[in-house]
């Protein structure tokens, strides 16, 4: 479904994604992790046309280079954002409208912002000013807008920064849901190595904008250069 | 929200059968109108689409010095005058919108404004009195609006406040209409966050470009009607003074929260001319008020009627 190859990003003499390829197949959960500064967020923010790029991105088979990042929303590729945005001046049943408006290239359908409200447990919060919620309720509400794009491919931030286990918990199994019953293939960057493991079908590790292994998810975080270069001592010896 | 609207026109419309017999006082309800839409549309593109343009005033005078010329250089009709020159503002527009698609904020001020700073040469200068300015004299001898056998001349005060009126219920309706349109949605959402907005199909480009094409426009238009009534342009119009009558207008009404600019506009021109015995203070005066009504009232007067009925808040804002 997305096909990355030979991807590099350079900031200046910054070379943040470098020579990068991978494949996403339709109806996975693909993880993508590293420390800090990896080029993850840069990852996102090519596959989503925010800045052009070397190398290659392919969706559905099609070339997204030089589209901007609201036609790249039409064709099917949702997103959100580490540092979570809202609509301040919007409600949650306007911000997720915004996506059901302008990012499905179908007839606008208020039901679907209904079911999609239902689906994330917001009803209460529907009338609400979008800035007005904690930031569980946030992340929901861009999820809830990404999702009214009626997304193929949905990518997730960190979307556990922040919360605690039982938020955690509720976040998987919405992030499950979305991914069985919707039909939403996602990619999903975090930190936090259990939710990676649990969720995931593929895992790709990166450093400097390199990539330093991929494959199945326990495999991977016993890769011996992976705990060198990432996890550490501390957590082999944990697992 | 339309029913504040739909008051504060309606008690307009009656307000001739008072004031109609003093000339003066005519002409003020005609001014309050015609900022009115001016306001209206720069709350539009600054308090809804959340871009600091800075060339209202400039967008107002372009249209009213290209109706004029229009009229007199082709002889053609004031009224098609003015639809001409709203278009030719609305390409102005355009074409200063389309390097503000790249900037952002504090440099959108900066370029919008260079357009305001520019024009009072340009106008003066020989290409512009090749166009037909007038150079530093201006245009004296506008053609009046002539229409069913009425005259809107300045000596025919009450058909002008009621053509003034037409039109600045019909921008604001427009103005009205888009804001509660999908339209409204993308310009809030575009002001708030630009790269969310843009990661769920929202097009930064074309709605931002549409709203300067349509601000200009509907400014451009009335500033052709603001020189078919008055029959003589100059470049004053470009002065401080009206600069920042506009901005308390704006600011008095409320930033974002149509339609205060409307109430704001007609509160201002209406203080402006009580405030007319303080002489050179005035201006000083007007400064003042601006920072002490961004402090005291930063929704302005729409913001403070709309926090003393709280639960309907939700609900207006809902509605756009
Ligand atoms: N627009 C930009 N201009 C210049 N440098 C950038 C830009 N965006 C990212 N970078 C740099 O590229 C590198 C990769 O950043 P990125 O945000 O992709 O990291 P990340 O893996 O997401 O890190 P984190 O885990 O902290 O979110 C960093 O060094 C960052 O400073
Ligand atoms: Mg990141």
């Amino acid at each position: 479904m997305l096909k990355v190859s030979h991807l590099t990003k350079k900031f200046g003499e910054l070379v943040a994604v470098n020579d990068l390829s991978f494949h996403v197949a339709k109806g996975q959960i693909y993880g993508i992790a590293g420390p800090n500064g990896a080029g993850k967020s840069t990852i996102y923010n090519l596959i989503t046309g925010n800045y052009p790029f070397e190398g290659e991105i392919l969706f559905d088979g099609e070339s997204i280079a030089g589209m901007p990042p609201h036609k790249i929303a039409q064709m099917g590729i949702s997103r959100t954002f580490q540092v979570p945005e809202t609509f301040s001046s919007l409600t949650v049943e306007q911000s997720v409208a915004v996506g059901a408006h302008f990012g499905d290239t179908d007839l606008f359908d208020p039901q679907r912002v209904d079911e999609i409200i239902t689906f994330l447990e917001l009803e209460a919060d529907r009338d609400r000013m979008a800035g007005e919620l904690n930031l569980l309720g946030n992340k929901k509400v861009m999820i809830g807008a990404a999702l009214g794009t009626r997304p193929k491919m949905l990518l997730l931030d960190e979307p556990m920064a922040g919360s605690n286990a039982n938020e955690i918990r509720a976040l998987m199994a919405l992030i499950r849901r979305i991914n069985v019953e919707m039909g939403v293939t996602i990619i999903i960057i975090e930190h936090f190595m259990k939710v990676l493991t649990e969720l995931t079908d593929k895992l790709l590790i990166i450093e400097s904008g390199t990539r330093i292994a991929e494959g199945d998810p326990d495999k991977v975080t016993s890769d011996p250069e992976v705990i060198e270069c990432y996890l550490g001592q501390a957590y082999a010896e944990d697992n | 929200m339309s029913a504040t609207m739909a008051l504060v026109f309606g008690i307009m419309a009656v307000l001739p059968l008072f004031v109609g017999g003093t000339a003066h006082m005519m002409h003020i309800l005609i001014m309050c109108l015609i900022w009115a839409v001016v306001a209206s549309c720069w709350d539009l593109i600054m308090g809804f689409a959340g871009i600091f343009s800075f060339g209202q005033v400039a967008f107002f005078v372009i249209g009213a010095y290209a109706s004029a010329i229009f009229s007199i250089q082709l002889g053609i009709h004031p009224l098609a005058a003015m639809v001409l020159a709203g278009l030719v503002t609305a390409a102005a527009g355009v074409l200063v919108g389309l390097p503000c698609m790249r900037l952002k904020g504090a440099y959108i001020a900066l370029v919008t404004f260079a357009v305001h700073m520019i024009l009072e040469p340009f106008l003066k200068s020989g290409m512009g009195r090749a166009l037909g300015t007038g150079g530093t004299r201006g245009i004296l001898t506008i053609p009046p609006m002539e229409l069913f056998g009425i005259t809107f001349a300045a000596d025919n005060k009450i058909a002008v406040f009621y053509a003034a009126l037409a039109l600045a219920v019909i921008c604001s309706a427009i103005i009205m209409l888009v804001i509660r349109s999908s339209w409204g949605t993308a310009f809030l959402a575009l002001k708030d966050s630009q790269d969310f907005a843009a990661s769920l199909g929202v097009s930064a480009f074309k709605y931002k470009l549409a709203v300067f094409a349509l601000t200009s426009f509907l400014t451009g238009l009335v500033g052709g009607f603001y020189a078919h009534y008055i029959g003589m342009l100059s470049t004053r119009l470009l002065g401080i003074d009206l600069f920042v009558m506009l901005m308390i207008m704006l600011v008095l009404g409320g930033i974002g929260q149509f339609p205060g600019a409307i109430l704001g506009a007609i509160m201002t021109v209406i203080g402006n001319e009580m405030l007319a015995p303080l002489g050179a203070y005035r201006p000083l005066v007007l400064g003042a008020l601006v920072v002490v009504l961004v402090l005291l009232l930063p929704d302005g007067i729409m913001g403070l009627l709309r926090s003393l009925v709280p639960h309907k808040v939700a609900e207006q804002v809902r509605q756009g």
